[in-house]
């Protein structure tokens, strides 16, 4: 068996950065003074020291009336109510799962937050209780959405929705939570044969179409014996590598610009895919056709 | 800020560890030409003004060097009208490399601005920075940044022009190919103007003779069989020590060995000089030898090689093997490092031609063969030379010609070479030294008394030696209730010399001052060491007192140090300290007062005998100058007073003292003094010494060997103890200083005073050590505030052993001052004086006059020859002549005359008075005819007085014995 | 004179800078895709790679979080092929372990950790190549990498060293070599814009007149180190925003 390694030196690496040399905001870096005047309200992002509002994190200052906030380009997940997440279950605990999402804390999955089988308003029982472990177990990956966020930064997430639930076959990726697009809706069916769900946390989950219309369980079901065709999977692998492409050159993530760039992405095979040269290539027609429909 | 910046590797093998360093290339180095507008100005000495003629270039220029010029034509540069230097930062790297002395040097020369040097720092100029090629050798490298460099400032500034001075043809000839001026500095002096005596200071390295040059040395091993040799245990690495009395001898001490190596001939020698780093091979067992005792000199002429073989010759038939004297013994294979330096000396005389040889001063050194075109002027002369190479086939090094000193034989300038010899800097204190002084006049201010205890009022005075200026200790007593207060008050020279100044710099490097017998070369400038610093009498004047509260059995009660005002009362010499003291009519407060400082000291004094310090001897003379002439008119030795014991005790008490509250304060950094312990191997000449007068002498520690020489008195010879005390401080170690935290603190021992802890305190005036003791005294008594180089351990000691040196040489330097004056006082005279044998060897005796403190060789057969009057016995160590037998430490009456054949080692003639031995003695001066004047051709003398001695036979009565 | 001058009489260190001048200084951000944030840290020679996780959840012993800050955990290690000696393992003894500490209190000192409660950062820092400044490259390494990864810091915090030049002129960034031949070293690590200094450790004794020109002299580097740091992250931050095309702020082009 004969595989292809690719080892670059740091020095032969190849310049990520595809942007065009355009206007730019100012940037605060940290311990900059925003403004002296004490009227503004201090926000994510900045802090108060003798009398002078500062920056604490290098981006770009956010205002909303009085509230000045910097928001870095780049950190962990803040979670807000109605983001839809992919979380990993790390803990089962009692009534509770606990799934990490990329936040600053393990998100809460309440057992009265999730749709159990046999009907919406069933009563929870003790039952239930002992029963978690056969819903969702360590290590499962689930798609929730963000119910709401707690008073420390804990985020509660709830799966009563029919779309929400445990996830089964497909392909886990992360990219900073950052890059992700906030639109309408996170689930997107591309039309090239597969379903995408961009979490609002930075995890991405592909995987082969999903019939909504049939699948109304909830998600608590895994069909692990379902053996997807080649081609499908092939499709996925696409996929995958061009939103890592995409990621790595800090491209804006949604359904068009990932449609774009597996268009792009076809004169390549899927391995090539994962070389620099290429990777960029993609990005940058990908860029190009963006900003054609933005025009 | 910053410029660009590229970097190199440096790959240094060693335990093959790859080395990478930075390495910055700029663009603000200046070319050092004010003219320049490319360059950002930048002080420098070029100077347009400054013309370099040399008739080879008809028109001005700037010289650019070469390393090997710098490293072997370093004289000439810094005497020649060489101006407009520009030294490249490669080449002054290499030179640091190669020689420190000589990259000294250098500085020195580069910070004159007179000279016209600049430095350009080529390494690191964006233009002149090139890399180092794959194996491309180092020189060769630094060859092609020279020319580089060359080039660049020929483009840089093509209005002026440059030439490049080079020893090496290779490089002089790619550097002609590439449009550069190069010249060898030989054709270049050469055609200079006024060069005659520029060209004597060219150092040759290679000297080719007319016939074919014989081998007269074996080769030394390369680096690599060196090293491998050393590594593996077969070759020894350590330092040659010439002997000398014997020019074909030296020994070389090893570190791993216990013994010196012994070498010996011409091969075994093999081209080391005193001081060199050699390597030596040692020979089998079977073949080690004793060390000669007999005394060879040097005779050679120019290339005279006959002389060495007979002289070898004459080594070989001597060599003996006795037991119990056999050193290892071995040869030199080669040579690590040369310690060579300029040595002084002058010409040796009826030679001919440009050739001549120069025989230094120092007998250790070998006989230097020089080229000068002015030797009539430098015979007459004292001179400085200095060597250059030794190549195989010649019998004597290359040397060039340096300086002259003066006229042979002047006071002015024997003073000099006895400076130059030892290493005493005595050139006028510079100005930035002398700015450093307080302004006259000086007043104390109400500021000073306040920070000071007022001890105006005591009755303080001084004891020194008559004609004493540099006044550094005082003392006072007086009853405090039942307990007396003892005072020891030395000169303040640490408020005067404030640290990292000009002053104290200058204070540090010359250590200490150097008394000749008609000079004081001064460690700090007059105006303090006769002045400001000096306690005279009734002058008031700042002093460090130690102040003890002692009873009246020298208990010490109490101890405490300040700074204080004093005015002492009166300064005595220590006769009239001691008349003071005897002459029961006085009964003043200083008269009282010296009397219990003598009670005191006495009872001191044998409390410190009786814990085993040593009282020893040395032959101590004091020679008495006519002020006018400048001549000695006599010499007498110097007297003891009781006084001069008092003053001492009271020193050493202080000096005790001191050195327990600076250790105690600064455990680290306390600058003290210590005597080691003497391996005793060193004792065993005293030993051997005491065996044969039927005396023992333990040296098992202080205290016994103490006693041992208490004991060792014999009525029938007064001298007899002297002697052997004489002989116990040969066996003695040098005393030094070092910083406490270098040493472990039994190492702190002082064995000659056999007390734990010392240093010395009390003579800031003339050692700089005392001035550091002082800083840190203040320190510790609130009086001063540190500063950095105070506490730093490493440097403390680096000081320390300067001091050291300077101490060693100063007391040299003063040796040989009175070794001169000595002579001189000699000259012409002829007289009979009373001597007592030191040591019997097997072809001479050593005699020591007391009178003179003078020790001299008696030989008993002629150069060459055996005695056929004078049996050896080397087991009793005695001489035998018939009947008489002479034993160490025998009197004898001996005649005294100054042989002045050879003008720089002037020296002693004993001829044997009495015990009368037939065919060999003389008759006493006053039995002689008038008629036999003393000549100074002493072989002629040794003839007549041979005559005379048939005539007088039946006359001399035996005397004793 | 045994000792080889730190600093020739023509004013130029051994590797060619002055005495004020700071070492080469290269970096980059966001050099990981993996970590929350990372950077590349190049000091001379001296070469850092720092990579923070976090915040997130403490992992492993609860009992370690803190209700009302979040916990630093520092790793300092160094690769076995950074010095000249191959070094027999990366970290684990007592320099690493020590240097870990200071680390962990120069970030203390900025990082706004009453913000996350019960949570934990990591910061990882390797040594590359170490060429004399060690601790100094790895603090301003992981400086870079608390910014890139979007953790709230009151300002820079940098590093620094300095030492004293023939016993008499400061200087300032040491190399390996000037570590090796010279005299005792100064390192800090300050708060440049506030003048601050949270760590301050010396290699050996110092004599008290010195230590404020020395101190005067490392301080100003770590203010020129600031500088630098700051241009790099300004530089980050822009091609990032670029190339998101500044999608997550209220920014309009």
């Amino acid at each position: 068996m004969s595989q292809k390694f690719h080892i670059r030196l740091a020095s032969q690496r190849v310049n990520t950065n595809i942007a065009e040399n355009r206007r730019y905001p100012k940037i605060f870096t940290p311990g900059e003074t925003i403004t002296q005047q004490h009227e503004f309200m201090r926000g994510h992002g900045t802090y108060e020291d003798n009398g002078e509002l500062k920056s604490s994190v290098a981006g770009v200052r956010e205002q909303v009336n009085n509230l000045i906030s910097v928001k870095p380009l780049k950190s962990r997940y803040n979670g807000e109510v109605g983001d839809i997440v992919v979380g990993r279950i790390t803990e089962v605990q009692q009534k509770r799962w606990k799934v990490d999402t990329n936040a600053r804390l393990d998100s809460i999955l309440l057992l009265s937050s999730v749709n159990l089988p046999g009907g919406e308003l069933r009563r929870r029982s003790v039952e239930d209780e002992h029963m978690m472990r056969q819903y969702l177990q360590e290590d499962d990956l689930i798609s929730a959405e963000v119910q709401s966020v707690h008073s420390d930064g804990t985020l509660s997430l709830h799966t009563r929705s029919l779309r929400y639930g445990k996830l089964g076959q497909g392909v886990l990726l992360k990219v900073f939570p950052s890059l992700i697009k906030r639109s309408k809706t996170h689930f997107h069916n591309l039309p090239v044969g597969a379903s995408v769900i961009l979490g609002n946390n930075g995890f991405i989950w592909i995987c082969p179409v999903i019939n909504n219309s049939e699948d109304s369980v909830g998600g608590f079901v895994q069909n692990l014996e379902e053996v997807v065709p080649l081609q499908e999977r092939e499709t996925i692998g696409r996929i995958r590598n061009c939103i890592k492409a995409l990621a790595m050159c800090k491209m804006m993530l949604y359904d068009t610009s990932i449609l774009y760039a597996y268009e792009e992405s076809l004169k390549y095979s899927i391995a090539e895919l994962l070389v620099p040269e290429a990777m960029i290539d993609v990005a940058i027609l990908t860029q190009h056709r963006l900003s054609i429909i933005e025009v | 800020m910053f410029t660009t910046k590229t970097f190199i590797k440096k790959t240094r093998i060693g335990h093959f560890l790859k080395h990478v360093r930075e390495h910055y290339i700029r663009d603000d180095i200046s070319c050092g030409f004010k003219s320049c507008e490319k360059c950002q100005p930048v002080e420098s000495f070029l100077s347009p003004d400054h013309h370099n003629k040399c008739s080879l270039f008809n028109y001005n220029h700037y010289i650019i060097l070469d390393t090997n010029v710098i490293l072997d034509q370093l004289d000439v540069l810094e005497e020649a009208p060489i101006g407009n230097v520009i030294i490249l930062h490669t080449v002054l790297t290499e030179v640091k490399h190669r020689s420190l002395p000589i990259y000294k040097k250098l500085f020195t020369l580069i910070e004159n601005p007179s000279k016209h040097y600049y430095i350009f720092t080529n390494d690191h100029h964006k233009d002149t920075y090139i890399e180092q090629l794959d194996g491309e050798l180092v020189n060769d490298y630094n060859d092609r940044c020279i020319r580089k460099a060359c080039s660049w400032y020929m483009e840089h500034l093509p209005n002026e022009k440059f030439i490049l001075l080079t020893e090496d043809a290779d490089n002089r000839n790619i550097a002609n190919e590439e449009g550069i001026t190069a010249c060898s500095i030989f054709p270049y002096v050469k055609h200079m103007n006024d060069n005659a005596v520029l060209e004597d200071k060219l150092s040759r390295k290679e000297i080719y003779l007319d016939k074919d040059a014989k081998d007269l040395f074996p080769p030394h091993l390369n680096n690599v069989e060196l090293l491998t040799g050393i590594k593996e245990g077969t070759l020894y690495q350590g330092t040659f020590r010439a002997s000398r009395d014997n020019f074909l001898e030296g020994y070389v001490s090893v570190e791993a060995l216990e013994d010196q190596v012994l070498v010996q001939g011409r091969a075994g020698l093999n081209r080391a000089v005193d001081g060199d780093v050699v390597v030596v091979e040692l020979f089998d067992k079977s073949d080690w030898i004793s060390p000669s005792e007999i005394i060879l000199e040097d005779e050679g002429g120019v290339e005279d090689v006959k002389d060495i073989e007979q002289k070898e010759k004459e080594l070989k038939e001597t060599a003996t093997k006795k037991k119990g004297e056999i050193k290892p013994t071995g040869k030199v294979v080669g040579i690590i490092r040369r310690k060579w330096r300029q040595y002084c000396g002058i010409l040796q005389g009826g030679l001919e031609g440009v050739y001549q040889l120069f025989v230094p001063a120092d007998r250790s050194i070998p006989k230097i063969r020089i080229e000068t075109r002015q030797a009539e002027f430098l015979k007459t002369q004292k001179l400085i030379v200095t060597i250059d190479s030794w190549p195989r086939y010649s019998r004597y090094p290359h040397g060039h010609f340096v300086r002259a000193l003066g006229k042979i034989g002047d006071q002015t300038t024997e003073n000099e070479v006895i400076l130059l010899e030892h290493d005493v800097p005595h050139s006028q204190f510079s100005e930035e030294v002398l700015s450093c002084l307080p302004k006259l006049p000086w007043i104390i201010t109400d500021d000073d008394v306040q920070k000071r205890v007022d001890l105006r009022d005591l009755d303080i005075c001084s004891v020194d030696p008559p004609g004493c200026t540099d006044i550094d200790d005082a003392l006072h007593c007086r009853e405090v209730g039942d307990h007396l207060e003892v005072g020891v008050h030395i000169a303040d020279v640490s408020h005067f010399i404030r640290p990292g100044t000009a002053l104290d710099l200058e204070a540090q490097s010359r250590g200490t001052t150097v008394y000749l017998v008609n000079n004081r070369i001064d460690m700090v400038p007059d105006l303090l060491s006769s002045n400001l610093c000096s306690l005279r009498g009734g002058e008031e004047r700042f002093a460090f007192s130690c102040i003890w509260e002692i009873d009246k059995n020298a208990n010490i009660l109490n101890t405490r140090f300040h700074k204080s005002i004093i005015k002492s009362k009166v300064a005595m010499t220590y006769e009239e300290a001691q008349m003071t003291i005897d002459d029961k009519s006085k009964n003043d407060n200083i008269a009282k007062s010296l009397r219990y400082l003598n009670m005191l000291a006495k009872i001191l004094k044998k409390r410190r005998l009786e814990n085993g310090a040593l009282v020893l001897a040395s032959p101590e003379v004091k020679i008495m100058m006519d002020s006018e002439t400048m001549e000695p008119l006599d010499i007498e030795v110097k007297k003891m007073f009781q006084t001069m014991s008092m003053v001492e005790e009271f020193m050493l008490l202080a000096n005790i003292s001191v050195a327990e509250k600076i250790l105690q304060d600064f455990p680290e950094c306390a600058c003290l003094r210590r005597h080691p312990v003497p391996p005793s191997s060193n004792f065993d000449p005293l030993i051997k010494a005491g065996r044969h007068l039927g005396l023992e002498i333990k040296i098992d520690s202080g205290k016994d060997l103490a006693k041992s020489l208490d004991d060792a008195v014999k009525p029938d010879n007064p001298y007899l103890n002297t002697m052997l005390r004489i002989l116990a401080t040969r066996c003695m170690l040098q005393a030094v200083y070092f910083a406490s935290g270098t040493l472990q603190k039994e190492d702190y021992f002082h064995y000659g005073l056999a007390v734990p802890l010392y240093t010395h305190f009390t003579s800031p005036i003339r050692r700089y050590a005392d001035i550091i003791v002082h800083r840190l005294l203040a320190v510790s008594c609130g009086a001063d505030a540190t500063y950095a180089v105070l506490l730093d351990k490493s440097k403390t000691n680096e000081i320390c052993q300067n001091l050291n040196y300077r101490n060693r040489m100063a007391q040299y330097a003063g040796r040989a001052s009175i070794a001169f004056n000595t002579h001189l006082f000699f000259k012409g005279k002829l007289q009979d004086e009373q001597g007592y044998i030191l040591y019997v060897r097997k072809n001479a005796l050593q005699v020591l006059i007391p009178r003179y403190g003078l020790e001299s060789t008696l030989y008993l057969a002629r150069k060459g020859e055996s005695s056929n009057i004078f049996e050896y016995n080397e087991e009793d160590q005695t001489q035998r002549a018939k009947d008489v037998v002479l034993h160490a430490f025998d009197p004898v009456k001996v005649r005294l005359s100054l042989n002045s054949d050879n003008i720089q080692h002037e020296k002693f003639v004993l001829q044997l008075v009495s015990p009368f031995i037939e065919g060999f003695s003389v008759p006493p001066i006053e039995e002689m005819d008038t008629s036999c004047e003393p000549t100074n051709d002493s072989g002629k003398k040794r003839k007549s007085t041979g005559d005379e001695k048939k005539n007088k036979n039946k006359k001399s009565p035996k005397n004793k014995n | 004179m045994s000792k080889k001058e730190l600093l020739s009489k023509i004013g130029l260190r051994l590797d060619g800078r002055r005495a004020h001048e700071l070492r080469r200084i290269r970096c980059k951000l966001g050099v990981f895709t993996e970590p929350d944030g990372s950077a590349y840290m190049e000091q001379g020679l001296t070469k850092v790679l720092a990579a923070v996780y976090g915040p997130h959840q403490v992992r492993g012993s609860k009992s370690k979080a803190h209700h009302d800050n979040c916990l630093i955990n520092c790793q300092f290690s160094m690769a076995v092929f950074s010095t000249t000696d191959r070094k027999k393992r990366p970290r684990g003894d007592r320099k690493s372990t020590e240097l870990s500490m200071h680390l962990q209190q120069a970030l203390e000192s900025v990082i706004k950790t009453e913000l996350y409660p019960w949570s934990q950062i990591d910061v990882y820092v390797e040594v590359l190549h170490a060429d004399g400044g060690i601790y100094p490259t790895c603090v301003n390494a992981a400086t870079l990498a608390l910014i890139d990864a979007g953790i709230p810091i009151k300002e820079y915090v940098c590093a620094c060293t300095a030492s004293l030049a023939n016993n008499d002129v400061p200087m300032v960034d040491i190399s390996h070599q000037e570590e090796v031949m010279g005299g005792p070293t100064l390192t800090i690590a300050a708060l440049p814009m506030s003048g601050k200094i949270v760590l301050m450790e010396m290699s050996q004794r110092f004599h008290l007149d010195h230590l404020d020109k020395v101190m005067n002299k490392a301080l100003q580097g770590c203010k020129d180190i600031r500088q630098i740091l700051d241009a790099a992250v300004r530089l980050h931050v822009r091609d990032i925003g670029s190339a998101t095309g500044w999608a997550l702020t209220s920014y309009n082009e």
